[in-house]
């Protein structure tokens, strides 16, 4: 036995060695690969829609949005950030201190303005959705409210619709920013692939929104929703609210023969002013006025709109939690139980836009204006859109003069113009502290494609009925006295020249959409922030207001002063293409002038 | 508190280990004194430190050709007469010389010499001999290790060995949970997980070898395995070898690419048991804490002359400033030194170490017991009863036993177990140290006259009183546990053929690291004072306290081998070859476990032990990259000429001992910076924005959304790769006192993971690492060793010294506006900024000089060059500006030993080192105020010289002013890091043998070391701030005194 002794022990330690055991897997089973997410096993699609609403989540939401605390309008000439001093972004952007070094990649993102990559991302998001959704079994057919030709429509085709919808908005988000942008399909690049493409047109991009929403109009959801649980989705009416807008941005000077560089299709068309465009653009608008689905909501002249869920007035709704963050942002300093910062101060011009009562503007004769009362007497949205001198705040009244509790003066951070925002934000006028309030981001309503279509109409077919008709609509909602002829302050029809209605929809459309996000492409697309009026190239103003034995004394004032006029040159009209860009992709062009 | 019952338990031990031993070393006193006398010969023993006989001594007659040799007892007899010197030398012993006085038998102990000359030389994976080696390496020995008192041994390295560099990042360790919180209150730790995460207890010292930043330090090889672990006791270290070359790493296949750091432990040695008991204590104390921290009043009077320079209203009074300045109102106007009252001056390190060794050729162990403690800076509360300051302490048991099975069979087998405890105050220390440098002396009263915490509304860091967060915020714990098995078996295959042998290695290590949290947070109370009428409003979120357990890390590692070794001499032709295969696997977490393979072939060849060649190839692979593309070829190969060999020289230089030169090449590997099987496109849910759809907040349908995982996949994700040459000498002069190394490399490594430059953002993703980079390094290093000795005098002086020069060669770098803008083609850790040039004058305004858009330069701030000549300062205009020049680093050892006496001291300093100084420290209120960004932060004393227009000639800051420009990193704030520290230095005295002998000791000996003894900075604008440690919250670096006695019995 002995000589087999070595075997034995070398059979041993080969059996004891050599047991097959079971590993571990080659891949972490945790990790989730594409055939989970769309799987096409799945007739709930659960995984697929938690990835659609993803997407939903790269919408930005115009909320305090610019550095986390400033609205995009303090960049324009509605207001200034109260926080001049430490150069934030809206100070940048409305002065003009960028360049596209500074408009890098690295500083990319909602809270800088520079959506390139941003948007960029949510594109390719949305190109995995479209791409994928297909092989996803999703059970549900859609009768009621989607149909293609009276069919139901498989809830699959209704999420892809959605996608493509978020995609053609990422898009113009894009193209209102840079002008005509790299449209990449269904495409989804990996790393190894070549990713320098080259710009496409302006046109090209406006046709592409204008053909996708054309395109997913009919496999939407409409309204009325049937359910509430798909409050926020997109809705035929959605696609239809950005096609108008497309297509009203498309017709407006700046890209319709005000192009800034004339022979260059990638900042806007080519040629002289089409104004068949403007046809279109109406046409886009009344076809979403033609839905009849949706209508001004009259609740305390429209301050409602944005606090209230599901009014009427909503076409499409970033949806957002319920808090106070405007209030944090935005409220007055001062009350220590509810403390505000006041970031975004609104301008004197702002203000005046804001005509009287009864729908006159300040500067018409007998108008009843009172420079020493300048705030009374007039347009119900001023006080629903700003908060100034004696104004009901958490149960006082405002004292916004030299010194007094809302601008101490005591080296923080308070408003530069003598005003502080209020749309938007709760009924804190008579509470102790800060109410939470729907903060929900109305991304597209009904009053701006009222004053979409009366822009648009009045440019191609003149101040007729149906303009007329919009802006009583609006004026009347919002709480102007209608007056013995009815028209709300308006002037009669056929007394107006084309030109002096343009700025009365011009200023109807300032006020009316004021913080939401309009006023700083507005001045753009009309040619007006560095040209005619150039109302980028003047300071901005506020007020100084000094009490004296309770009577008070108005001063105006300038703020933003060192860098006026002239910075607002041509080429502020598009942003630069971030330097980065350029720099790593040869096919890609400059807009001109950086 | 099971903790202070395992300090009397361990303290119980080390006391019967010690009293049982003193009788047993009485007795064996006895055994020397046998030796037979003969008429005019002297006779005697020898003996080691630990009174073993010394075998091989060389007891030679001072002047006269007379000489011999000690027996195995350490006996010796030499024909010497009285009046005779009689000089003992015996290899890497100190030389004594012992006059001969009388008849009587000498007792001659040999002391070990601190810098040590071996003839064998550890290796990966093995030993050889020194004159064999191709590699690159430096070496350093026990007695280097054991004069730095610290916490682990990484602390001796600084100035020790060529091509070594050392960046100490903090004066103490890390507990891991630090890093793992968020914020210290209100958030549950996050466990951390792998993915590239390595368990490390070195925390403090931050090692680069050849100045490659991108591979990141070295890889710690530990008796034959890769561990990270740091905290062994010195005295139980034999030695600790850096390997430099592509030859000497590429056993590691592909993770071979870095240096390794190889630490041998002392094995169980035969003989009777040696025991050796080392206590000793230690005083630390803070270097570079600012301690000048400006008074209340003069806080706020800078503070209203910044008001002043923006033109806003003064925030003080004169009635404000006279309050601060008279100290009349110390609740509404308080000056408190926050350093001094929340830090201590000193604070303690004590460790006792037990070392037991000894055994028969058949069976021997080791075991050393390791107990050390230190403390922490921070100040506790008399009526608190749990302990609030940070506090180390960590227990280690290591036991080596190896076994003779038979003739052919050994087997060793080491069992390590460390428990450690980190304690550290609730509020954790890196936030209460950044918070003391940033509040001011006014910010508010440490009590308010109720008896509350003083606070502050004025900025959210006022909120929470720093005593309350320092010495009431209750503690958190973090218990790190360490266990590690290995095993060795060595088979020795001669009756097959001569020379062959087999070997497996098996090892387990395992480490838990948890953490318990109490802590919680106070109210803080802001004093309100109006007209007579006082009222307190609260601050700050006050917690309750919290009782919370949770895992922050678990590793469990093995690693196995078994290797095939041949080693013969054919005559002249020495031949030796090694076939390789190991596996290691580490489970970090929940991870996978990470696999690396390697199998490998070595072989070598010399002739005469004169020229030499070796080549080794690997094939070697890691589990997270795709399948098919985990494995790839790594290869090295050496060439060596022992020239002191050669007739010409033999014959003719009898002053060259031994001359080697050796060249080595090969191709490494790292598979470091590979991602978690990220070469495959991954979704998570979690990670995109939530959303949801309905009526309601949150609506109906809630979700946290499904996105794909950024960065996005990269299939073609490989290894980085690198080819290393290094070729250098190693020579030995005048009878080997004087002994050279010499090195030249040229590492040039590439596909190496780097962010790509060419990411263009029209993919809509981020980009993942690709493997494109590539980088060079090349450098000299020198090391120049001289001992002898002047009859018992011995000493020493060894310096080495470093150029480590890097260059990027290639990332795919967009094309930048501005030739100076680019990076590649200078050095990796080259400084980009502003160039600056003094100060703005009047004329300056005048002639409107470029400043940043929307900014008008005022006379006093700083002035800026415009390289591109736009008359705008923006990005356009920054430049490389330090660590232009190849950082050059040195160490100098050097110390003697006389009659029992030693002393040795070691330099280290750097230079072209370059340091960015635009920090709170030096920007006066943390360059940040009310008024905007952020909070006023504390202001030191070298704000005293900033401009104002009195001051225009001599100022050395510039005007007061927040969000100004002067805050931009410019020339202005980049300052020499250069500097030369005595880093080490330790005076020791052995009892003569006579004395110890009387007390049954076998030896005695008492020690005084240093460490961090003084600094010389290029730097010195600002006192406050050590070349090293020196960020916000950092905890600082300390000078440790230390005393200690050693007894061995």
């Amino acid at each position: 036995m002995k000589r087999y002794k070595g075997a034995i022990i070398i059979l041993a330690v080969f059996i004891t060695s050599f047991t097959a055991c079971k590993k571990y897997e080659t891949f972490p089973i945790d990790q989730v690969n594409i055939n989970k997410v769309f799987d096409p096993l799945d007739s709930n699609g659960t995984n697929a829609q938690a990835y659609l609403i993803s997407i939903y989540g790269i919408l930005l939401k115009g909320h305090n949005r610019l550095d986390g605390s400033d609205y995009l309008d303090a960049a324009s000439d509605d207001a200034v950030s109260s926080n001049a001093a430490a150069l934030k972004t809206p100070t940048l952007l409305s002065t003009g201190d960028y360049n596209s070094g500074t408009f890098s990649d690295a500083l990319s993102g909602p809270q800088t303005d520079n959506l390139w990559a941003y948007c960029y991302g949510g594109i390719r998001q949305c190109n995995i959705f479209i791409n994928n959704i297909g092989v996803v079994p999703i059970k549900d057919v859609v009768n009621s409210n989607g149909k293609i030709n009276g069919i139901g429509v498989s809830e699959r085709y209704i999420l892809q619709s959605e996608a493509r919808f978020l995609r053609a908005w990422f898009y113009f988000e894009l193209v209102r920013r840079y002008g005509g942008v790299p449209l990449l399909g269904n495409t989804v690049y990996t790393v190894t692939q070549n990713v320098a493409l080259p710009r496409n047109s302006f046109s090209d991009c406006i046709n592409f929104i204008v053909n996708e929403c054309n395109a997913i109009k009919d496999s939407l959801l409409t309204n009325p929703l049937s359910s509430s649980a798909n409050y926020g989705r997109v809705t035929k009416g959605a696609a239809l609210a950005l096609k108008a807008r497309a297509l009203l941005y498309a017709a407006s000077p700046l890209f319709n023969g005000g192009n800034i560089d004339p022979s260059n299709p990638l900042t806007g068309y080519v040629g002289g002013v089409d104004v068949t465009k403007w046809q279109a653009a109406a046409q886009a608008a009344s076809d979403v006025i033609a839905l009849g689905a949706f209508s001004l909501d009259t609740i305390n002249y429209g301050r409602d709109v944005f606090l209230t869920q599901n009014n009427p007035e909503v076409i499409f709704v970033v949806l957002n939690d319920n808090g106070a963050n405007i209030e944090k942002e935005q409220a007055p300093p001062g009350f220590p139980a509810a403390k505000g910062i006041g970031e975004t101060s609104p301008t004197q011009d702002l203000v005046n836009a804001f005509p009287m009562l009864n729908g006159a503007s300040i500067g018409a004769a007998g108008s009843g204006y009172d420079p020493n009362n300048p705030y009374s007497n007039r347009d119900p949205r001023l006080g629903n859109t700003i908060l100034y001198n004696g104004a009901p705040w958490l149960q006082t009244s405002l004292q916004l003069f030299q010194g007094g509790q809302n601008e101490p003066n005591n080296g923080q951070v308070e408003s530069l113009t003598g005003y502080y925002m209020h749309k938007f934000m709760g009924y804190s006028e008579t509470t102790a502290t800060f109410q939470n309030h729907n903060e929900d981001w109305i991304a597209f309503r009904y009053a701006e494609v009222l004053l979409n279509y009366a822009e648009a109409e009045n440019e191609y077919s003149g101040a007729d009925n149906n303009v007329y008709a919009a802006l009583v609509a609006l004026r009347k909602r919002a709480g102007i006295t209608a007056g013995s002829n009815k028209l709300y302050g308006l002037p009669p029809m056929g007394s107006v020249s084309p030109d002096s209605m343009r700025n009365l929809i011009h200023n109807e459309r300032r006020i009316e959409l004021a913080f939401e996000e309009h006023r700083f492409f507005d001045i753009r697309r009309w040619k007006i922030a560095g040209d005619g009026p150039a109302v980028m190239n003047q300071p901005r103003r506020g007020v100084i207001i000094t009490t004296s034995f309770g009577a008070n004394t108005y001063t105006p004032t300038t703020v933003l002063p060192n860098i006026f006029p002239g910075t607002f040159t041509s080429k502020r009209y598009l942003y630069p293409i971030p330097y980065d860009e350029v720099a790593k992709n040869p096919q890609m062009k400059q807009n001109p002038g950086w | 508190m099971g903790y202070c019952y395992l300090k009397k338990c361990f303290a119980g031990i080390i006391i019967l280990t010690l009293l049982y031993s003193t009788t047993y070393a009485a007795l064996r006193d006895t055994t020397y004194k046998a030796a037979v006398k003969t008429a005019g010969l002297v006779t005697g023993v020898v003996v080691d430190e630990n009174n073993r006989p010394v075998k091989g001594a060389i007891v030679s007659v001072k002047g006269k050709p007379i000489s011999a040799e000690t027996d195995v007892t350490g006996n010796f007899s030499i024909n010497a007469a009285i009046g005779d010197v009689l000089v003992f030398t015996y290899v890497n012993h100190y030389t004594s010389e012992i006059p001969v006085t009388s008849n009587t038998e000498l007792k001659v102990r040999m002391l070990d010499r601190y810098l040590q000359t071996r003839d064998q030389a550890d290796v990966l994976y093995g030993t050889v001999n020194t004159g064999s080696l191709l590699g690159s390496m430096a070496t350093i020995y026990t007695n280097q290790l054991t004069t730095t008192p610290a916490t682990i041994y990484e602390y001796a390295l600084p100035g020790q060995m060529a091509g070594l560099y050392t960046q100490q990042n903090s004066g103490f360790t890390n507990p891991a949970n630090q890093n793992a919180l968020t914020s210290f209150l209100g958030s549950s730790p996050i466990i951390v997980s792998g993915h590239g995460y390595v368990p490390n207890d070195n925390t403090e010292i931050g090692i680069t070898v050849r100045g490659n930043g991108q591979e990141g330090g070295a890889t710690t090889i530990i008796d034959g395995v890769q561990e990270n672990l740091s905290s062994i006791d010195p005295e139980s270290i034999e030695s600790i070898s850096i390997l430099k070359d592509a030859l000497s790493t590429v056993l590691l296949g592909i993770n071979g690419s870095k240096p390794i750091l190889l630490v041998t432990t002392k094995k169980a040695q035969a003989g009777t048991p040696r025991i050796s008991f080392t206590t000793q204590t230690a005083l630390q104390q803070s270097l570079g804490m600012p301690g000048d921290q400006v008074s209340a009043y003069q806080w706020a009077y800078l503070y209203n002359e910044l008001l002043d320079n923006e033109g806003k209203p003064e925030l003080y009074t004169t009635a404000d400033l006279l309050a601060y300045k008279n100290h009349t109102d110390p609740y509404g106007h308080p000056d408190v030194n926050w350093e001094k009252l929340l830090l201590n001056n000193y604070s303690p390190l004590t460790s006792d170490k037990l070392n037991v060794n000894g055994g028969s050729e058949v069976a021997k162990y080791t075991i050393s017991l390791d107990y050390l403690d230190q403390g922490g800076i921070f100040k506790q509360a008399p009526n608190v009863d749990y302990n609030s300051n940070l506090n180390l302490s960590r227990y280690t048991l290591n036991s080596d036993i190896g076994v003779k099975v038979s003739k052919n069979l050994s087997v060793n087998l080491q069992l390590f177990g460390q428990v450690e405890q980190i304690t550290s105050p609730g509020a954790s220390y890196s936030n209460i140290l950044s918070t003391i440098e940033s509040t001011p002396n006014n910010a508010y009263p440490v009590y308010n006259p109720n008896g509350t915490f003083g606070g502050s509304s004025l900025a959210s860091s006022f909120n929470n009183n720093l005593l309350a967060m320092s010495e009431y915020s209750g503690y958190q714990i973090t218990k790190i546990h360490n266990i590690l098995v290995n095993m060795d078996l060595d088979y020795d295959l001669s009756d097959i053929t001569k020379g062959l042998s087999i070997k497996v290695k098996a090892n387990l290590a395992s480490q838990s690291q948890i953490l318990i949290d109490r802590s919680y947070e106070n109210l803080a109370y802001q004093y309100n004072k109006v007209d007579s009428s006082i009222t307190y409003s609260p601050e700050g979120t006050p917690s309750a306290i919290t009782n919370t357990f949770s895992p922050t890390v678990t590793a469990t590692t093995s690693f196995e081998q078994a290797s095939l070794d041949y080693n013969r001499q054919f005559g002249k032709n020495g031949v030796s070859a090694q076939a390789f295969y190991d596996t290691r696997s580490q489970v970090l977490t929940y991870d996978l476990a990470a696999i690396t393979t390697d199998r490998a072939l070595k072989a070598d060849y010399n002739y005469e032990g004169k020229y030499f060649v070796e080549g080794v190839g690997n094939y070697s692979g890691f589990n997270r990259f795709a399948p098919g593309q985990q494995n790839g070829w790594f290869w090295a190969g050496g060439l060596g000429w022992q020239m002191a060999k050669e007739n010409f020289i033999k014959d003719n230089v009898d002053w060259i001992d031994s001359w080697k030169w050796r060249a080595t090449y090969g191709q490494t590997g790292n598979d470091n910076d590979a991602g978690y099987y990220t070469f495959k496109q991954t979704y998570g849910n979690g990670s995109a924005p939530a959303y949801y759809f309905g009526l309601g907040h949150p609506g109906a349908y809630t979700s946290d959304g499904f996105t794909e995982t950024t960065p996005i996949a990269n299939p073609n994700e490989t290894w980085e790769r690198a080819r290393k040459f290094d070729v250098g000498a190693d020579i030995s002069l005048l009878k080997n006192k004087l002994q050279i190394t010499a090195d030249y490399y040229h590492e040039l490594y590439y596909d190496l993971s780097v962010t790509s430059g060419g990411d263009i953002a029209l993919l809509g993703a981020s980009y993942p690492s690709l493997n494109i980079g590539r980088r060079l390094y090349t450098g000299e290093e020198l090391t120049v060793t001289y001992q002898d000795h002047l009859g018992d005098f011995n000493y020493f002086i060894s310096g080495n010294g470093t150029i480590a020069a890097s260059k990027v060669l290639y990332f795919d770098e967009e094309k930048q506006p501005y030739p100076w803008m680019q990076q590649t083609g200078l050095p990796e850790d080259v400084i980009f900024g502003y160039v600056s040039d003094g100060f703005v004058t009047a004329q300056d305004v005048k002639n409107k000089i470029a400043a940043p858009a929307g900014y008008t330069p005022q006379v006093g701030d700083i002035k800026y060059a415009d390289l591109n000549g736009d008359g705008v300062i923006n990005q356009y205009d920054e430049k490389p500006i330090g660590n232009l020049k190849p950082l050059v680093y040195y160490g100098t050892t050097l110390g003697f030993n006389y009659k029992g006496f030693s002393f040795s001291a070691i330099f280290q300093g750097v230079f072209n080192r370059e340091l960015n100084t635009d920090n709170s420290y030096v920007n006066g209120f943390s360059g940040l105020g009310f008024f905007g960004t952020g909070e006023p932060g504390q202001a030191y004393e070298n704000i005293l010289n900033r401009w104002t227009p009195e001051t225009a000639a001599t100022a050395q800051y510039p005007r007061l002013y927040f969000d100004s420009p002067n805050n931009l990193f410019s020339t202005f704030y980049l300052k020499s890091g250069d500097y030369f520290r005595l880093k080490n230095a330790e005076i020791g005295y052995t009892l003569p043998a006579s004395f110890s002998n009387r007390l049954h000791l076998s030896g005695l000996r008492v020690f005084i070391n240093a460490e961090n003894i003084f600094t010389v900075t290029a730097y010195r604008e600002f006192p406050g701030m050590d070349p090293e440690v020196n960020g916000q919250g950092a905890y600082p670096i300390q000078r440790v005194l230390n005393a200690g006695l050693t007894i061995k019995l």
